[in-house]
């Protein structure tokens, strides 16, 4: 019986009545159909949910062999900037700019003026720069950078660097399709 | 209401119910004693089984250490260790389908990227084969930088080589406030500097994964639990690294000139006690400690401590004039050689006639004699507390590992020539960085603030820890600073090293001292002196402190050794802080003699 069915009839107050007379049925009442939509409704609910189970699971596993991709690509990049960073490390330093200055002749000046806006007075030294500079960064006493010695990094200073290799080196990478990254073999 | 038609159905209802409610009871039962009673022997099971999945420690990296505009003066970064299998080489060549890159010329591709010829590399393995024909391991390089570890990877020749990355300290300025920073050892335990004093801010928490693996040994994808690794925390220092280096330049330059066993240049903020260089020669590159005698691994600044000489002349001074018993213009009668009345003599260092010296004369001429007359003025509890207050016998702010706080007898100690001796700078110890300190207070009328080297702790998570905020004291009395403002000023102008210290522009004041080196034996050492020189500018409004030292200069051997580098070290610091010159002009001269 059906759910529809039980709702169109409801339940009758029980109350004593007099038993029925039985009596002969004339002929068993017709059979229904059973109604094939159910069953069809029944079927394809249990199948819909079997497809969306696999296709949610289908989904997640690509999920997660993206994320191992994002992440070993962000693991690579990570590398790739490590190895840039290292280039980079020393020659940032004090020592390696002094050097790279003294080489285009910029000095280290002496006591610096400065001009009183109000009064138009120049205090201070009053004078130039000359061209001595007041430290020699390229000298014997020059402060110490294991960083900077020939060795460890190809990039780093070479003794006596040309001028037009120097400004090779230090040409600003072209930047045509996305940032610069090393060739790896 | 139960008819006998009704009993049946509900009593095998309610038997049902019960068997399944017994059944469910004894799941859960069992359920509560594995997941709850149970629960933590499970787990350790697990993980000592490791038949659930594998945990790999994640390693966080130590944190920076950065300058006081963000200057990284220390960082972690990785290096990598590459080993082979010199059997797997072997059985690979042998097999009858042959590896894509054939050893002969991996071999060379090897050698090429690790800076060794190809024969070299194959000979390595066929010695270690020989040696032990089983071999699977062979150590072929140590240290490669990232950019190598990527083109070895490259190679694809994983199956017999590995490479284990492992973290080292670099610290990219080099030598500059390398005495500061420290270094690690070889395990990367701090031993010195500041990599020590902030282990606890810079050291990382390690993290763990932990995942599920199939039976080709791959990861099980979804399987991964992380915990990432926390990073160590950054240490902002006050110091300014290019200053820094400038003034270790400086050093190293003058040390070298006046032929100095070493020498240091510290400059200090006046109103907030912080330390903006902290320049020695010969300096600590933690890059290569052992590029220097392990005797310079410590900081000159804060670890050796000397007998300052005339320097704390102007401490006794400050005793004098605070407690009102002189005033720059008292003054006392001075031959060049004293014999006082409990028999103590003392001598000048040049020979002079008797001079009736004021005060600022007798810092200006820097007159033992007179500052032996001055100072009994007082009592010398009294100086031993002024001493005190000043910093002496007391460890700095900073506290750097092996910081040494000087030595100061207690004055019921003192004997008939000490009671003198200690009115020049004799008799107790102080290191540089004290004499910083003794300074700062004068500079900052009379308020000393401990000296500090460190700014803050920045976490991994950008939460930032300021240090503890420096202790400040008003030791002397303003106007008692003030006068000794004055006489100092005094000193750079009519001392014998005014030509030298001259920087256009500024009013500065200056005192120099010459410290005699014990010798080991219970004497002196003859004829090398640890000299130094201390200085603050501008005069009028003081904003930075300057002391330069040099051990055993053999040049010059006075102090005036140090006057060329004071010079350029305060000229350079007053360009950098672009201090405004002196706008007022000086006080009228006080009086050497009455």
């Amino acid at each position: 019986m059906s759910l529809n069915a039980a709702r169109v009839q409801p339940t009758p107050e029980p109350r004593r009545a007099p038993r029925p007379k039985l009596r002969p049925v004339a002929a068993p009442a017709a059979r229904r159909r059973p109604k094939l939509a159910y069953a069809a409704l029944a079927v394809g609910g249990a199948l819909a949910i079997g497809v969306a189970q696999m296709a949610v699971s289908l989904a997640s596993t690509q999920d997660s062999f993206v994320l191992r991709d994002l992440t070993s690509q962000q693991r690579e990049l990570g590398l790739q900037k490590q190895a840039l960073n290292d280039e980079l490390v020393a020659l940032t330093s004090p020592q390696a700019l002094a050097v790279k200055a003294s080489n285009l002749g910029l000095v280290v000046a002496g006591p610096a003026s400065y001009l009183r806006l109000s009064d138009g007075s120049v205090l201070g030294a009053g004078r130039g720069a000359d061209w001595t500079s007041t430290v020699d960064p390229k000298g014997a006493a020059a402060v110490g950078n294991a960083l900077l010695a020939p060795p460890p990094s190809p990039v780093t200073e070479t003794p006596a660097d040309s001028t037009a290799q120097d400004a090779a080196n230090q040409a600003p990478p072209v930047v045509t399709d996305g940032l610069p990254s090393p060739t790896t073999r | 209401m139960t008819t006998r038609a009704t009993r049946g159905p509900r009593r095998r209802t309610v038997v049902a119910l019960a068997v399944i409610l017994a059944v469910l009871s004894a799941f859960i039962v069992r359920l509560v004693d594995i997941q709850v009673v149970r629960a933590d022997e499970h787990v350790a099971d697990s993980l000592s089984l490791g038949q659930l999945g594998k945990t790999r420690s994640i390693a966080g990296a130590r944190g920076q250490i950065v300058d006081t505009d963000g200057t990284v003066l220390a960082s972690s970064t990785f290096v990598y260790d590459a080993q082979l299998a010199p059997a797997v080489i072997m059985e690979l060549e042998d097999a009858k389908t042959p590896p894509k890159t054939p050893w002969a010329e991996a071999s060379e591709k090897i050698g090429e990227i690790i800076g060794k010829s190809g024969d070299e590399v194959r000979q390595m393995v066929a010695d270690k084969l020989e040696s032990d024909p089983k071999s699977q391991y062979l150590e072929l390089a140590k240290g490669l930088s990232t950019e190598k570890y990527l083109e070895l990877r490259d190679l694809g020749l994983g199956s017999y080589l590995a490479m284990y990355a492992r973290s080292v300290r670099v610290y990219p300025n080099g030598a500059v406030a390398g005495n500061m920073l420290g270094f690690l050892n070889g395990e990367g335990k701090a031993q010195y500097g500041v990599e020590r004093t902030e282990k606890q801010c810079l050291a990382p928490k390690n993290g763990e994964e932990t995942f599920l693996v199939g039976k080709s040994g791959n990861k099980i994808p979804g399987s991964e639990r992380t915990t990432p690794a926390v990073d160590g925390g950054s240490v902002q220092l006050t110091l300014d690294s290019d200053l820094n280096w400038y003034m270790q330049q400086v050093i190293a330059e003058e040390a070298r000139k006046q032929g100095a066993k070493g020498g240091s240049i510290t400059v200090v903020e006046v109103k907030t006690g912080k330390i903006r260089a902290a320049a020695e020669y010969p300096a600590l590159d933690p890059n290569d400690i052992n590029a220097v005698d392990p005797q310079y691994w410590k900081s000159q600044i804060f670890s050796d401590a000397y007998e300052p000489g005339s320097t704390f002349k102007s401490i006794t001074a400050a005793s004098v004039i605070d407690q009102g018993k002189a005033t720059p213009l008292s003054h006392v009668t001075a031959p060049s050689r004293e014999t006082f009345p409990n028999g103590a003599v003392v001598n000048d260092p040049f020979r002079h006639p008797v001079y009736e010296y004021t005060l600022a004369g007798a810092l200006i001429d820097s007159s033992n004699v007179s500052m032996s007359k001055f100072g009994s003025m007082v009592t010398a509890k009294s100086r031993y507390e002024y001493l005190q207050k000043f910093g002496v016998g007391h460890l700095t702010g900073v506290q750097l590992p092996a910081e040494q706080q000087g030595i100061l007898t207690d004055s019921s100690k003192w004997d008939s020539q000490s009671l003198y001796t200690t009115t020049f700078g004799q008799h107790f110890t102080v290191t540089p960085a004290q004499i910083a300190g003794a300074y700062q207070a004068i500079a900052n009328d009379g308020k000393k603030v401990e000296l500090s080297l460190v700014e803050s702790c920045t976490s991994a998570d950008g939460t930032v820890t300021e240090a503890e905020k420096p202790q400040s004291e008003q030791i002397i009395k303003e106007s008692t600073a003030a006068d000794l403002q004055r006489m100092l000023e005094n000193v750079a102008v009519q001392g014998t090293t005014s030509k030298m210290v001259e920087i256009p522009g500024y009013r500065i004041g200056i005192k120099t001292g010459t410290a005699q080196k014990p010798d080991g034996k219970g004497g002196y050492k003859q004829g090398v002196y640890f000299t130094n020189m201390v200085g603050m500018a501008p005069i009028e409004d003081p904003q930075y402190v300057v002391v330069v030292t040099l051990d055993e200069p053999t040049r010059i051997r006075s102090s005036a050794a140090t006057a060329s580098a004071f010079q350029k070290a305060m000229t350079q610091v007053m360009k950098t802080y672009s201090v405004a010159p002196s706008s007022q002009p000086m006080d009228t001269l006080l009086p050497k003699f009455d």
